[in-house]
C-alpha cells in the first residue's frame, strides 16, 4: 500500500463523526493520527449505539469505527493545566493540530491555535466547524443535519414541492463524510504548501461550506438566473424533452435510471434493448431532434417496456447498453455488485470483540497505485496513553504523576 | 512488581503492561503471570476463562491494579483469585 501520509503526525482534538473523518483519510493515507479522548467518558460518539432504530453493539461499533479506524488514543483530560502540558508536548511532535471543539471552548482549555502554535510555530492548524470561522455565529456548534443538510437549502432543493415537508438525511453521517474528506484535502495542500514554502497554515471547513460546495452548480444557477428548482415527484417516465432521462419502474417495483443526455447514437441501441426495436424505425424517433419533439411517446413506450420484466433482469441484461443507465440499487444491492466491489471498497479490520469476526468498513474515495487499504480498528478509548507518552520518552514516574491527578487515562 | 512491565500468561497468549499495582499476584486464566513466557503454556482454568480483550484496561474494585491488555487471550485476569473487571469509557448518551 503507498502510505502518501507516511511520517505525518495529526493530533485529532475531535468528537463525533465529520473531524474524526479527517482523521481517519489521514490515517488510512498512512499518517500516524494520535486522537485524544477525555480519560473517563472517551468520545461522545462511543455513547452513540441507537442508529435508525438498529442497536449497535459497542464492541462493533461501526458508527465509531468509520471514523476512527487507524489511529491510536490517548486519554487527556484537556481542562486541566496537566493535561495541557501533555497535549502541548504531544503537539510539540505533530506536523497537523486537528479540532472541532468551538472557540470558546478551545480559548478555556488553551489549546486553540495561538497556544498550540506557542510551543509548536510549523504546526498545520485545522479547524473543522458548523458554519464557519467567521460570522456572528462562529460559537455555535452543529451537525451534518443541522449545517450540511437542513440550512443549507439542501434538504429543500432535495424534496419535492408536493411532499408535506422536507426529507431527512437519510444516511448517518452524510454530510460528516464528505466534509471529513474535503477537511483531510485541505490538510494535503497546506502539507504541501509547508514543504515548499515552510510556511504553516490555518486551515478552515465548515459543514455548511461543504453544502455549499457540492451543491455549488445549482447554487451558482439560482443566483444567475433567480430561479430555485426542486427535485420533481418520483414517475415512471421520460422527462418532458429527453425520453431517454428519467426513472422507469420495472415489473416487480423496482428502478431502472436512464441518464442519456446526449442521445445521438444511442436511439437504436437503446430502443433494442429495452425489447423494443420496432421504435427504432419508427419515424418520430429517426433522430435526436425527432425523439425531442415526440419525447412523450418515447416514453410511454420505454415505461411499457420496463414495466414487463423485473428489475434484476434489467440490472443484468442493460450491461450491454451503450447509453448512461443505473439500476437503482440500495445498499444491500451495492454490496453484491461486481463492479462496486472490484474497486476494493471493503476493507476489514479485526473486531475489538476478539470474535475473529472480521468488520467490514468502508475506504475512503482515493486510492493510491490501485493498492488495496489496509488497516487497523478503531482504538478502545485511552488504549494507547502509556504506549504513545513512553514512546516520547516519557518517564514512567511523570505517567504516574499526571495519572494520579487525573490529567492522563 | 513496576509499572509499565508486560506480563505474560502461562495460561494462554494473553499479555499485559502493568499501569498500576499494590501487593498480590496478578493472575490470568487462574495462573501467575510472569515476565518471561513460560515453556510449556497450560490452559486457563473454567472460572478463568473468560477471555481478554485487546486494547481494554483491567481494574480490580479497589482500583489498586491496573493492567492494559496489550495481546489478548482466553484466560481472564485476576489479582490473588479475585476476578478484574473492564474499566470501560462512560460515554455521554447520544441517540438518534
Amino acid at each position: 500500500m503507498t502510505q502518501v501520509m507516511k511520517g505525518v503526525r495529526v493530533l485529532e482534538v475531535a468528537q463525533f463523526t465529520y473531524v474524526p473523518a479527517a482523521g481517519a483519510i489521514l490515517a488510512d493515507w498512512g499518517a500516524d493520527v494520535i486522537k485524544i479522548e477525555h480519560p473517563v467518558r472517551g468520545d461522545t460518539q462511543r455513547g452513540f449505539l441507537n442508529m435508525g432504530g438498529v442497536t449497535l453493539d459497542p464492541l462493533r461499533h461501526t458508527l465509531f469505527e468509520h471514523p476512527n479506524r487507524g489511529k491510536r488514543s490517548v486519554g487527556i483530560d484537556l481542562s486541566t493545566p496537566e493535561g495541557q502540558e501533555v497535549l502541548y508536548e504531544l503537539a510539540k511532535t505533530a506536523d497537523v493540530f486537528l479540532t472541532n471543539y468551538l472557540p470558546q471552548v478551545r480559548q478555556k482549555n488553551r489549546f486553540d491555535v495561538e497556544h498550540i502554535r506557542a510551543v509548536n510555530p510549523d504546526i498545520i492548524y485545522a479547524r473543522g466547524s458548523a458554519l464557519g470561522d467567521k460570522g456572528p455565529e462562529r460559537l455555535v456548534g452543529g451537525f451534518d443535519g443541522t449545517c450540511f443538510w437542513s440550512r443549507s437549502g439542501v434538504a429543500y432543493a432535495m424534496t419535492p414541492e408536493a411532499l408535506p415537508g422536507p426529507l431527512m438525511q437519510g444516511i448517518p453521517a452524510f454530510g460528516d463524510s464528505i466534509g471529513g474528506m474535503f477537511i483531510a484535502g485541505g490538510i494535503s495542500g497546506a502539507l504541501l504548501h509547508r514543504e515548499r514554502t515552510g510556511e504553516a497554515t490555518e486551515v478552515d471547513v465548515s459543514l455548511l461550506s461543504a453544502a455549499w460546495w457540492a451543491s455549488g452548480a445549482l447554487i451558482s444557477q439560482v443566483m444567475e438566473t433567480g430561479i430555485q428548482t426542486r427535485n420533481p415527484m418520483p414517475t415512471s417516465g421520460g422527462s418532458l424533452r429527453n425520453p431517454f432521462m428519467g426513472n422507469f419502474r420495472t415489473s416487480d417495483g423496482g428502478t431502472i435510471n436512464l441518464c442519456m443526455v446526449s442521445p445521438t447514437g444511442l436511439i437504436r441501441d437503446t430502443f433494442e434493448h429495452v425489447g423494443a426495436p420496432e421504435a427504432a424505425d419508427d419515424p418520430r424517433f429517426k433522430d435526436v431532434l425527432s425523439l425531442i419533439e415526440n419525447a412523450g411517446a418515447a416514453s410511454d413506450i420505454l415505461v411499457k417496456a420496463f414495466a414487463q420484466k423485473p428489475f434484476a433482469y434489467w440490472r443484468a441484461h442493460l450491461k450491454t447498453m451503450k447509453g448512461q443507465w443505473a439500476p437503482v440499487q440500495s445498499f444491500s444491492d451495492l454490496l453484491t455488485d461486481e463492479q462496486a466491489l472490484a474497486n476494493d471498497m471493503i476493507i476489514e479490520v479485526e473486531g475489538a470483540d476478539g470474535s475473529g469476526k472480521p468488520l467490514r468498513l468502508v475506504r475512503g474515495p482515493v486510492q493510491f497505485d490501485g493498492k488495496p487499504l489496509e488497516t487497523t480498528r478503531a482504538p478502545q478509548a485511552s488504549e494507547h496513553t502509556e504506549t504513545v507518552l513512553m514512546e516520547m520518552g516519557i518517564e514512567w514516574d511523570k505517567i504516574e504523576q499526571w495519572k494520579a491527578s487525573g490529567a492522563i487515562a | 512488581m513496576k509499572p509499565g512491565t508486560k506480563l505474560k500468561s502461562a495460561a494462554c497468549d494473553t499479555e499485559v503492561m502493568v499501569i498500576r499495582c499494590g501487593d498480590g499476584a496478578i493472575e490470568c486464566g487462574g495462573a501467575a503471570m510472569g515476565e518471561a513466557k513460560p515453556e510449556a503454556v497450560g490452559t486457563p482454568s473454567a472460572d478463568f476463562a473468560a477471555g481478554t480483550l485487546m486494547g481494554k484496561r483491567y481494574v480490580d474494585a479497589a482500583g489498586t491494579f491496573e493492567l492494559l491488555c496489550v495481546k489478548p487471550g482466553k484466560g481472564s485476569l485476576s489479582v490473588d483469585g479475585v476476578a478484574l473487571q473492564v474499566k470501560d469509557a462512560k460515554p455521554l448518551p447520544a441517540s438518534d
